[in-house]
């Protein structure tokens, strides 16, 4: 079955990240499988409207400007004409959103349903229960997903979390997890240090990726390793910290800042290490850990979230939030290594490339839309009635909203008909000249 | 069983995608950290709010007293410096001595300001005469509301700022200031402010570290000033101010503790962790 999908999301090209990445990488094998895919973002800068990326992949920029963590405000109904004319324009059948962030992707995904066009989810954050700001965003997540037709969160912890939160059914939650692109991340041992042992760490340096457990660790391994060195890839509020430590013991020729590692180069430096260190606080899936285990490197982690699904016991040495814990794991790690007992790199990349690609992804995300579009299309008073029991409350406040938008759809309508609206010509995949990466399967589809 | 299906990512491909396993959220653990509350020494601790709420009673009747000319300026400077040199003897004595300033340092800012405020008090006293008295009594109202808001009450939250409490207070008296007639009045009711909210609440947090009978009886005197004072002045202000300490106090602390078997706080692995050393 072929699907006109729609991925919206707050968060794209150019910024980088996990969910950018998701997003980019899950589309481009869904082409490949001969959907049609277009992504739906809001305008960064001057990147404005309507651009192409590889293989012809449309990405609408939407003139609505972020205002908070590269969302945009939350304003419900005046987002409604904009994406109705795409999504009828592009004759999209099912509208993807991702992260629970981004209020693009909840609107969204909330006039898809006013229209009647399937909604999916995909959540890659946890979430706690007793803060302020996590109250109300699981009130959001909750009115959000009551609506839509299925959720895929990317770990089986997350999965749990996102249930608890939304208060959904699990039967309507997939759990596919994310994937990393195998040709690229490959091990390099002769990049390696001949004679002395390094730890790379990759994340941005805040208080959630555990940066201040990475300053205690530091000092601690290096004064019982005199052949051990530190890599750190990535910047943020807490890189005083460590520059502190640095200077307070000296390490300056030991431990190497980089700074921001642009994502094309992140591979070159993790192939120069031998352990990667990971001391998140919390984590849904990871991606970074695979990343390293595929390059060839010995992960040592936290304990965390999602963390313990991702990786076979062999390549990753798990142990709670605290510097003892984390430096005995780290400890235990450089042992094994020193008595060549350690997975080959080798050997390491070709299970876990294959455990986590984009392809299988795809064909697993591929399942989920082809249960949807035979699923009975929800009735208005159903729909209705879920929103009811979001709560005694907010469920009549939900209630109004959509039968509001319901109505302000049907103005709009009026206004400017469905017949009216052109209907977009889709990129002619055929006669595109087909990069390297793509031919064998394109080879195979017209087979 | 061979197939068992495990709670990671690299297995089970023989499961569909949303399989739920019967150990879906074993995990999920609820009320972990939940203190348990004792009735008593909750009502005890309420003290804090009656205590400062009582406070502001006694400023305001105070001035009260001043316009009324019940009470002199000068005499009221006379008691609160006799008081006050009564509570700093009473802190010496309490508070640990490595952590205090010397006598030398204290007297030293006691003078500063002392002699500043007196100097200031003819400026301090027309600063606010112009706006008119329905707007200063209105002010001194929402500032007396904002201390009692962000007062510490020794809470560690984010709400609390000793900073803009004082200042709020301060800002109160110095709008008052502006309805009595002379400099001496100003001045008065500067100090007086100065030695309610700043001073006495730091005696306070002593007094009840030392020990709990403290905190009771200091809570019994104030409630019981701030309620006869009220009843010199307007009956159904006492009776309602009464009322109010009995309900904080009582009322609250008993609904706190009802309230306690509803808590229903979910933890699991999602939680964001905490370093433990």
């Amino acid at each position: 079955m072929i699907h006109n999908i729609c991925m919206v999301s707050d968060f794209f090209y150019p910024n980088m990240g996990g969910v950018e990445s998701h997003i980019f990488q899950l589309s481009q094998c869904l082409m490949e499988r001969g959907h049609k895919v277009i992504i739906v973002t809001h305008c960064y800068g001057n990147r404005n409207g309507v651009r192409y990326l590889t293989n012809g992949l449309k990405v609408y920029y939407l003139p609505i400007y972020p205002f908070y963590n590269q969302c945009v405000l939350p304003t419900v109904f005046p987002t409604l004409p904009l994406i109705r004319f795409i999504l009828l324009r592009e004759k999209i059948s099912i509208v993807h959103g991702h992260s629970s962030f981004s209020t693009l992707a909840h609107e969204a995904m909330f006039h898809a349903r006013t229209m009647g066009i399937k909604a999916i989810f995909t959540d890659h954050s946890l979430f706690g229960f007793a803060d302020g700001s996590s109250i109300i965003t699981n009130k959001v997540l909750k009115y959000s997903l009551a609506g839509t037709n299925h959720v895929i969160c990317v770990s089986h912890t997350s999965k749990e979390n996102t249930v608890l939160r939304a208060a959904i059914n699990p039967h309507k939650v997939s759990v596919i997890p994310n994937a990393i692109d195998g040709t690229i991340f490959t091990p390099d041992p002769s990049k390696r240090h001949p004679c002395r042992l390094r730890v790379i760490v990759m994340c941005r340096l805040v208080y959630r990726k555990g940066a201040d457990l990475l300053a205690a660790i530091i000092p601690q391994i290096c004064s019982q390793h005199p052949d051990v060195d530190f890599i750190i890839g990535g910047d943020g509020p807490k890189r005083i910290v460590i520059e502190e430590m640095r200077e307070s013991h000296s390490l300056q020729d030991r431990v190497k800042l980089l700074g921001t590692v642009p994502h094309h180069q992140v591979r070159d430096v993790l192939v120069q290490g031998d352990f990667f260190l990971n001391t998140s606080l919390t984590e849904a899936f990871c991606i970074a850990i695979v990343e390293a285990v595929s390059c060839g490197l010995q992960v040592i982690s936290t304990k965390v979230g999602g963390v313990p699904e991702v990786l076979p016991i062999d390549f990753i040495q798990l142990a709670p939030p605290s510097s003892k814990a984390l430096v005995a794991a780290l400890n235990a790690a450089i042992d094994l290594r020193r008595q060549e007992k350690h997975v080959d790199p080798l050997v390491a990349h070709q299970r876990v490339a294959k455990l986590y690609t984009w392809q299988n992804v795809a064909m697993r995300t591929e399942k989920v839309y082809n249960a949807m579009a035979e699923e009975p299309e929800i009735e208005l008073r159903d729909r209705l009635l879920r929103y009811s029991q979001c709560g005694p409350v907010a469920g009549k406040i939900f209630i109004v909203i959509a039968v509001i938008n319901y109505f302000f759809l049907i103005i709009v309508a009026y206004w400017s008909p469905a017949e009216h609206i052109d209907i977009a010509t889709d990129f002619p995949h055929k006669l595109k000249s087909t990069p390297q990466r793509w031919t064998r399967s394109a080879a195979k589809r017209t087979k | 069983m061979k197939n068992r299906w495990r709670k990671v990512l690299y297995e089970n491909h023989d499961k569909p995608d949303n399989y739920i396993d019967e150990t879906f959220l074993d995990d999920l653990k609820k009320n972990l950290y939940v203190r348990k509350y004792d009735l008593w020494t909750v009502i005890r601790e309420s003290g804090v709010v009656t205590q400062q709420i009582s406070c502001v009673c006694i400023f305001v009747l105070l001035f009260i007293y001043m316009k009324e000319d019940k009470i002199s300026p000068q005499m009221l400077v006379a008691i609160s410096l006799a008081t006050t040199f009564v509570g700093y003897l009473f802190f010496c004595w309490l508070s640990a001595s490595e952590l205090r300033r010397s006598a030398w340092a204290d007297l030293k800012s006691a003078g500063a300001f002392l002699t500043l405020s007196f100097g200031l008090s003819p400026i301090l006293m027309t600063l606010t005469s112009t706006i008119s008295t329905d707007t200063v009594y209105a002010m001194t109202v929402a500032m007396l509301l904002t201390n009692l808001l962000f007062h510490d009450y020794g809470a560690n939250a984010a709400i609390v700022s000793q900073s803009l409490s004082l200042n709020a207070a301060i800002f109160s008296a110095v709008c008052l200031a502006s309805r009595l007639p002379t400099r001496w009045h100003a001045f008065a009711t500067l100090a007086l402010a100065l030695q309610i909210f700043a001073l006495w609440p730091s005696l306070r947090i002593c007094l009840k570290q030392k020990h709990w009978l403290n905190q009771c009886l200091t809570t019994l005197l104030l409630t019981v000033l701030s309620v006869v004072g009220m009843a010199t002045i307007s009956f159904t202000g006492a009776v309602l101010l009464a009322l109010l300490h009995l309900f904080i106090s009582f009322g609250c602390s008993t609904w706190l503790i009802a309230l306690q078997p509803l808590k229903n706080n979910i933890h699991g692995p999602w939680d964001e962790a905490v370093i433990s050393n």
